[in-house]
């Protein structure tokens, strides 16, 4: 691949697209490929050769991938990229350099938006050909540079659109495991649990066994949103996974230890922090305080446990400055959010907890 | 084949006439190839030459044509049909780029240093000035200029101290204004605009912030955390800036503020919000409002029993406000008070009807903290 000569590799592309070699056709126009490599299909205007193997579109789509090795051995990323628009990079490793990351990568989703319009708008082919099938695909791809860009809610019209698809089941696995996987993510930072729950454990179900790296991926996304909802992973898996991190998270939250899940967090906070999800393990921090505080009550064995209790218990698991009216405040929220059944007497400084199942399980108030 | 190859280059290059290929083929070096790139890059950014704060132009056409600010024209000359500029305090005002107009002049165009004068003087004599009213007209006066400064370093390409030096006052301005402006009315003052100037100014301020030392970064991080406060972006954002930043006490303080407001902790908020300085507070003030119905809304349900009695005065201690204004925010979300107590119920809270509560009745946590900073000190940041 890398000695052939222009002609040859035309003739290549030529063969791939009358055979309807899809898979050979993008290695041949793609980066990653060895081909690229070759200084002998870098050229600066590839349009005249191309034409005389190729047809329209393919002559020119072809010219501008030519076009765009030649700007890359140049190192003018700025100009590969201008080439390289019939096809999407999303691989944005073939980026750096010059013009800021983020900037490119906005330009390439507009690109690929593009693309997803035409695909999207195909009425005319039969289902058999019809562009519909690269929609997913192309969403797939938009997703990661949504999520790259931190620009989330761009996310939600391509979600209603695959929703209102009828095809939308019999894409390939592959693609649907990774779209289920983006689509929960999204609805754990717009704290929609019950459903990021859903997607994640469908995607980490379905995703194939031999490709740990990325039910890894899943697992780092879906453990937080199980734990929210009650449900903590056992050793096994996170040994499994190495996801270790989470070991002593699950352990402090379970036992109502504030002190530990502090420790925790700001144990391996870089980790957390990169992988996006410190802020959302925070609001462990409620389900830790429930789990604390229904300690509390099983200790104290009476339906009307004094306030003061829990500010010891509070001392004890060192939170900083509290006072009464914080822990009146912790309580009171709990009660809202359903996690406790009863009501606070400040006259008494007491709270006076339901008879019946005054701590409901997590899973029903979520 | 490859001499081919070769001659197929300088034929192209040759017909692009572009002196950068020769340049990299001569040299085969990357690092000089880039500089060349570069030199080609600075030659076509504009450069401003104008010395004063208002082109001449543009001040020769304003005053021919009766176009002049009030703020601008040469005192004495008010009354006459034709008020003179007054040179010392015309300001180039912004235009919206438009086709066939050309805004790279340099004679038009202000240099960095003439840029951060201009802003001076918008701070120093308009902004802080005791005598300038009504206030409303000082700020949309300031709020144009300013806006025309950005975009004159926009089109320069300012970067760096400078342009640091310029967004800082201008974020501390805007930041200032929509606290004092707050429930001006909607002809008067739009704070959606002002909210739009003061995200883009802070986001490109943000942005300078990513390369070079710079002195005032914890303090406008912060600010950027409590004015956002809420929004998992800016949250997240905090959360990726290096330990040292982080771990500053006004971050520090400004994180434990956020992170009450994650957990939905509003006594410890506004516990917290009592050592917040001033500006922090005008950052943070329309959280506030949030903030306090989160704590009628909590309490509601957490003491929601007929017999129970939760005293007014300990309610107002905790929300911050004094016992009149405690009262009327109760009644506004359907919090029953009777005498000196309150009688919670998660039956009887509402949500206040729209635009019935006026968030500038409830600024006295903040208005207290103004006591005797001027507002010269606000914007430039020597509280």
């Amino acid at each position: 691949m890398a000695h052939i000569t222009i002609n040859q590799y035309l003739q290549q592309v030529y063969e791939a697209i009358d055979n309807h070699e899809g898979s050979f056709c993008a290695e041949l126009l793609s980066f990653k490929h060895p081909h690229v490599a070759n200084p002998r299909l870098q050229l600066a205007s590839p349009e005249e050769k191309c034409q005389q193997v190729l047809e329209v579109p393919y002559d020119e789509m072809v010219a501008a991938h030519l076009r765009c090795t030649y700007a890359v051995s140049n190192h003018d990323f700025v100009e590969a990229y201008k080439c390289q628009t019939a096809f999407q990079s999303h691989k944005e490793e073939n980026w750096k350099g010059k013009g800021k990351l983020g900037d490119m990568l906005e330009k390439a989703a507009e690109q690929l938006m593009g693309c997803f319009r035409v695909c999207a708008s195909d009425n005319r082919a039969g289902i058999d050909d019809s562009k519909k099938w690269g929609m997913l695909f192309l969403i797939n791809q938009l997703f990661k540079i949504y999520f790259k860009i931190n620009k989330l809610h761009l996310c939600k019209p391509l979600i209603r659109a695959i929703d209102s698809s009828n095809l939308k089941d019999d894409y390939s696995m592959a693609q649907r495991v990774t779209y289920k996987y983006y689509v929960g993510r999204k609805a754990m930072f717009d704290s929609d649990y019950k459903p990021a729950e859903e997607y994640l454990s469908f995607s980490f179900q379905h995703c194939h066994r031999s490709s740990q790296r990325n039910k890894r991926m899943i697992l780092i996304y879906l453990l937080p949103v199980k734990m929210l909802l009650g449900h903590m992973p056992n050793h096994q898996l996170l040994r499994k996974y190495d996801l270790m991190q989470f070991a002593d998270v699950t352990k402090a939250v379970s036992e109502g230890n504030l002190l530990l899940l502090n420790e925790a967090l700001a144990k391996h906070e870089t980790f957390f922090i990169r992988c996006g999800i410190f802020l959302i393990l925070e609001k462990l921090k409620i389900i830790t305080y429930r789990n604390l505080f229904k300690k509390v009550y099983q200790l104290l064995k009476t339906h009307q446990l004094p306030l003061d209790a829990f500010l010891v218990a509070l001392k004890m698991m060192q939170v900083e400055e509290v006072d009464i009216d914080e822990v009146q405040c912790i309580l009171a929220n709990l009660i809202c959010e359903g996690h406790i059944k009863g009501y606070i007497s400040h006259q008494h400084q007491k709270l006076v907890v339901s008879k019946a199942n005054p701590f409901p399980l997590l899973s029903s108030s979520s | 084949m490859n001499n081919k190859i070769a001659s197929r280059r300088v034929s192209h290059s040759r017909r692009r006439g572009q002196p950068v290929e020769r340049d990299w083929r001569q040299h085969h070096n990357q690092g000089v190839w880039r500089e060349v790139q570069e030199e080609r890059r600075q030659e076509s950014i504009p450069r401003g030459v104008c010395l004063s704060m208002c082109p001449i132009r543009e001040l020769q056409d304003r005053e021919a044509q009766n176009l002049l600010h009030r703020f601008e024209v040469l005192s004495g000359t008010e009354r006459e049909r034709w008020p003179r500029a007054d040179p010392s305090g015309v300001v180039k005002e912004y235009a919206r780029p438009a086709a066939g107009k050309d805004s790279t002049r340099p004679s038009d165009l202000r240099p960095p240093a003439v840029l951060l004068k201009t802003v001076f003087y918008l701070v120093d004599n308009i902004a802080a000035s005791p005598t300038l009213r009504p206030w409303t007209e000082v700020y949309d006066f300031v709020f144009d200029r300013l806006r025309s400064v950005r975009q004159d370093m926009i089109i320069q390409r300012v970067s760096g101290a400078d342009c640091v030096a310029v967004l800082e006052r201008t974020v501390r301005f805007l930041i200032y204004a929509s606290y004092r402006l707050c429930g001006e009315p909607l002809r008067l003052y739009d704070p959606r605009i002002n909210d739009t100037h003061l995200q883009e100014s802070l986001s490109w301020l943000l942005e300078c912030y990513t390369s070079g030392k710079h002195p005032n970064q914890e303090e406008f991080q912060a600010l950027g955390l409590l004015y956002n406060l809420g929004s998992s972006r800016a949250t997240q954002h905090t959360m990726e800036l290096p330990e040292r930043i982080r771990s500053s006490p006004v971050m520090h303080l400004a994180l434990s503020v956020s992170r009450a407001f994650m957990e939905r902790n509003p006594v410890r908020l506004l516990r917290l919000a009592h050592s917040l300085d001033f500006l922090q507070s005008c950052a943070l003030h329309r959280h506030l409002v949030t903030c306090r119905r989160d704590l009628l809304l909590i309490y509601s349900h957490g003491h929601s029993s007929k017999n129970c009695r939760f005293p007014l005065h300990k309610l107002s201690h905790i929300l911050a406000l004094d016992v009149p204004l405690t009262n009327q925010l109760c009644q506004a979300h359907g919090v029953e008070v009777h005498g000196d107590s309150v009688v919670f119920s998660k039956t009887t809270f509402t949500e206040p009807e729209a635009g019935k509560l006026q968030c500038a009745h409830f600024h006295d946590l903040v208005d207290r903290k103004q006591r005797d900073l001027t507002v010269g000190s606000i914007i430039h940041g020597c509280t």
